[in-house]
């Protein structure tokens, strides 16, 4: 152990021991009113005043709200604002006489279950395992839209069959807490495909290296997350275990969960990275819902699924990112870029401590993006939308690299919702995004190097 | 580490098994089943019109190859249910001789792994669709804020604008606003305007949440003159727009009980609230707090919508197609209460239709206005809706007008009324029948960017509040037009001159007869 190596642990250790310390006195040095104010507040009866010292007040008024109506209320008006707050503070949370506990279902119904795969006596077309083609032509140029104008496979044993290296797949949820539409994300990239094509870094057809497939959608009920969640797990892993790489087409980001669950229930939990192209951390932790695009990180990190210090978010901006999620994310180890990180650094260099983040974690890697990290500009369709992101270029570059760089267990796009965008170029953007893994995989299989550049695409040599 | 978990595991056990033991006894008490989850309704849930298949008689020749079967297997072979993976008795036949025993074995092995999935089995399916409740901020969505949160004021409706009502965050139709039931008291209210912004309708989900907000942008002219009828609702009710409600975009059944207190608040003062979402699943918290107010099987409805809504099949027990469905089942609006207008979606098929007239709902489908033709359907309807002067909710769907005027809601259907139809027959039905409620859903403004269909939707509002002042204003024989205009009456073209000129100068003698007594009111006050 050098010289170098020594001073760096103690200069963690230092610095670590520094960051608890506001951890440890910041709820005690959180909030004390002043001794006039205090004293306007002792008239009060003894639940209200710890009501409002404990600092449990602020949860529903900001504190210089707060500070002002002690300042300018009568004691009558203090006791009737505080009592009004004491009031809501206890009907926040679940009373079994008053609230719904849970959403009841009709339970009678004979169908009950949508998501049911055709067993293989039943299916009515006997034909061999393998993907097939829907086009009548050797050089078609229209015709069923598929992802990327692939062969279509229906079941593991088409995978199985046809050797497929990634299988594309629609999941078509709508539970976006933004606006919505992303049931429609998988029928309009279809609809405006352009995934598959040439990439003018390594001039290589992806199509040439692999063998890809429109692997269709997989179910979801749209009224309940909670009810799609064990069949897009079930089915994920099932796809993962023919070891094709499921490129996944959302629907909202509520199905990042799943997805990622689905992944490890193959692989093993923690066994690889996850690297989130996002506005939104998605790490809320108290919610009445058992799941929603907003807790998916979350939801991963605690249950263990992903290590917290083998997840990268990049893109981070808007109302969520609040100093507790920022807290939260760096106490799990999360390697999180915001966009502020972004404009102050440039994203070169964000971009190159990304990289070497990456190449410390794990070497395989899930990368799902949230098309919300990108600039509205370029992706109006976004269903989580906020200003500021970054340009599409720069996220397919990231991505390019990083599915080349690494050894892709799962990708995923979320969150685009086309009916929003009457020119359709978020759709294409969408299809920019997916295809941008694509090539990665491709050149990666290739034997090339990630960065790799065709030599005659860089210079024409006259 | 390890035994200071299990401690504080089994301390939290100690304390949830307490806390349970005390609340036990009141849940049994007060608490329905189905507001827990753990009962899947208070209601028989099976739907009459599923029919269950008759089962199927084998004929005797297929009988020997079934030898290798078990009785089990045979039975369930010859099973209704069987019946859409095996066929008819024919089809049976053909399948089976082509069968090895193994293959025969594993294609009705098939068929009851389908059968045994599709349905709800205890310990392997969620009975439910659970929340945390260990959430603390569980009711957070829908926590009303204290009025000590803000200056005293007044009850009654405030102005948000600057100079006489103008100026300000819009409302609807600039209306002034409300926000708790004092207020409406206090302001002698006759409408209430409350947005519901749900957004759980399948088909083009967005943006139903952002419907209440366009509506308010859009929504200037709700209350200005009918040139049609000369009657501006502005100057005759006294309307205010009531906020939104809060809904929960996770989940429609969690949205339903507080959206139907917000509507029974309006109620019970004897305003009329009209509803704007959102999805039309709000149809069943609008007009079961109706019938809270009312009582059960008080008020009509008239339904105005492409699709019939009393769908019912699937695990869910609310969402925008099954509504009417849940009104019925629990009781709060007859069948023969439920008037339809405008349908023409794939469904209801024969046997809904058969349902549908056994139960005598009246339903007018676009195949009776291409029959009988529009002003026929039109008259019957009004008189349907207008039966012994009846309470009468009205909801209104836009997709059953044409997608060429609204093409903005999550399920349009082609072939439908026009903008001249739908703003005549709203109006008729809000001056001729008593109107206590109205809403108007399933407008999702982001899918049209021209605002056409917002712009549709507030005159299908306008044409409703121009119908409830005109009944103020007594205003409520058929079909009423102002006689000044609808005819110039300058020449006798239609042969009828005098008659539009004497009704205009009755008229002007009535306006006169009011002018004079409001004057002797307030003189004496």
């Amino acid at each position: 152990m050098n010289a170098r190596t020594i001073w760096n642990r103690l200069w963690v250790t230092i610095t670590f021991i520094f960051m608890l310390i506001p951890l440890a006195v910041s709820h005690a040095t959180q909030w004390s009113l002043s001794e006039a104010l205090a004293d306007k507040i002792s008239g009060l009866v003894p639940q209200q005043q710890a009501f409002i010292v404990s600092g449990e007040v602020l949860n529903f008024l900001p504190k210089r709200q707060l500070i002002h109506e002690i300042e300018t209320r009568d004691i009558a008006g203090i006791q009737a604002l505080v009592n009004d707050l004491m009031i809501v503070a206890a009907r926040m949370t679940y009373d079994p006489t008053r609230d719904m506990g849970a959403m009841p279902l009709n339970l009678t119904n004979t169908s009950f279950h949508r998501d049911i795969v055709t067993p293989a006596p039943l299916r009515k077309m006997q034909r061999e395992d393998g993907p097939f083609s829907t086009n009548r032509y050797m050089f078609p140029t229209s015709g069923i839209s598929t992802f990327a104008g692939a062969k279509i496979a229906i079941y593991p044993e088409d995978l199985v069959a046809g050797n497929v290296d990634v299988a594309i797949i629609g999941i078509p949820s709508d539970m976006s807490s933004g606006r919505r539409n992303a049931e429609y994300g998988p029928r309009y990239m279809r609809a405006m495909n352009t995934i598959a094509t040439r990439d003018i870094q390594s001039l290589l057809d992806p199509m040439d290296v692999l063998s890809v497939v429109d692997y269709g959608d997989f179910y979801v009920d749209n009224m309940s997350s909670e009810r799609s969640v064990d069949h897009i797990t079930a089915m994920v892993a099932e796809t993962a275990s023919t070891n094709a790489i499921p490129m996944m087409v959302g629907g909202d980001t509520s199905i990042l969960y799943p997805a990622v669950k689905g992944i490890a229930r193959f692989k093993g939990e923690k066994t690889f990275g996850l690297v989130h192209f996002t506005a939104h951390p998605d790490a809320q932790r108290q919610a009445a819902h058992t799941i929603s695009d907003t807790q998916s990180v979350f939801k991963l990190i605690n249950e263990g699924i992903v290590d917290g210090n083998d997840v990268v978010q990049i893109g981070l901006r808007g109302q969520a990112v609040d100093v507790e999620t920022l807290k939260w994310l760096g106490a799990q180890g999360v390697h999180y870029h915001t966009m502020a990180e972004v404009n102050k650094r440039g994203y070169a260099r964000v971009l190159k401590r990304v990289k070497k983040e990456v190449k410390k974690g794990s070497e395989k890697i899930f990368v799902s993006i949230d098309v919300s990290v990108i600039e509205p500009t370029e992706m109006v369709s976004a269903g989580r939308i906020v200003s500021n992101g970054l340009k599409l270029q720069q996220v397919t570059e990231a991505i390019r690299y990083l599915c080349a760089a690494k050894d892709i267990v799962g990708f995923e796009i979320t969150d685009m919702s086309p009916m929003l965008d009457y020119s359709r170029l978020s759709a294409v953007n969408a299809n920019a995004v997916l295809n941008a893994c694509l090539v990665g995989v491709a050149v990666r299989k290739a034997g090339l190097k990630a960065d790799y550049v065709h030599p005659l695409a860089l210079n024409h040599g006259n | 580490m390890r035994a200071c978990a299990t401690r504080t595991t089994f301390y939290k056990y100690l304390v949830l098994v307490v806390l349970l033991s005390c609340a036990l006894p009141t849940l049994a008490q007060d608490t329905r089943g189905h507001v827990l989850g753990t009962n899947a309704y208070p209601f028989d849930t099976v739907d009459p019109r599923e029919e269950i298949p008759l089962p199927i008689e084998l004929p005797e020749s297929v009988l020997p190859m079934l030898k290798s079967l078990s009785a089990q297997d045979i039975e369930l072979l010859k099973s209704g249910r069987a019946k859409q993976y095996t066929g008819g008795a024919d089809d049976i036949e053909k399948t089976i001789s082509a069968f090895t025993p193994d293959e025969l074995q594993a294609w009705v092995n098939a068929i009851r792994t389908v059968l045994e999935a599709s349905v709800y089995k205890e310990g392997r399916d969620l009975a439910n669709i659970p929340l945390n409740t260990d959430s603390k901020s569980f009711n957070a969505w829908r926590m009303l804020r204290p009025r000590s949160l803000d200056p005293e004021r007044e009850a009654g409706p405030i102005a948000l604008g600057r100079y006489a009502g103008f100026g300000g965050p819009q409302t609807f139709g600039n209306f002034p606003l409300a926000l708790s039931k004092e207020d409406l008291i206090a302001g002698e209210v006759d409408v209430a305007i409350l947005g519901a912004p749900l957004n759980m309708g399948s088909g083009w989900r967005d943006s139903g949440a952002r419907a209440t907000a366009e509506l308010r942008l859009h929504g200037r002219e709700m209350g200005f003159l009918d040139q049609y009828v000369q009657v501006a609702g502005s100057k005759v009710l006294k309307i205010v727009d009531y906020g939104d409600a809060a809904v929960d975009n996770l989940s429609t059944e969690r949205s339903m009980e507080h959206v139907r207190s917000l509507v029974r608040e309006i109620a019970e003062t004897g305003a009329v609230p009209m509803i704007v979402g959102g999805d039309h699943s709000l149809a069943y918290p609008n007009i079961a707090a109706l019938a809270d107010v009312y009582g059960k099987e008080k008020v009509s409805v008239i339904h105005f919508d492409s699709h019939y809504d009393a769908w019912w099949g699937g695990p869910h027990l609310i969402s925008h197609g099954l509504p009417v469905y849940r009104l019925l089942l629990e009781g709060h609006v007859r069948a023969a209460d439920y008037i339809q207008m405008g349908l023409r979606s794939a469904g209801p098929d024969k046997a809904a239709f058969k349902w549908m007239r056994e139960q005598g709902m009246r339903y007018h489908t676009m195949a009776e206005i291409e029959r009988r033709g529009w002003e026929a359907v039109i008259d019957r309807v009004v008189a349907e809706a207008s039966e012994e002067g009846r309470k009468l909710h009205i909801s209104f769907d836009i997709d059953v007008i044409d997608p060429a005027f609204t093409v903005a809601t999550g399920t349009p259907v082609p072939g439908g009324l026009d903008m001249r139809e739908s703003i005549a027959i709203v109006r008729r039905l809000c001056s001729e029948a008593n109107v206590v409620g109205f809403d108007l859903v399933e407008l999702h403004p982001a899918l049209d960017p021209t605002y056409r269909t917002t712009q549709n939707s507030v005159y299908i509002i306008k044409a409703c509040i121009t119908g409830l002042a005109m009944r103020k204003e007594g205003l409520t024989e058929k079909h009423y037009l102002s006689p000044v205009s609808s005819e110039h009456a300058v020449d006798n073209y239609y042969g009828d001159q005098q008659k539009y000129l004497d009704a205009t100068a009755a008229e002007e003698v009535k306006e006169e007869e009011k002018k004079k007594m409001k004057k002797n009111d307030e003189e004496e006050q």
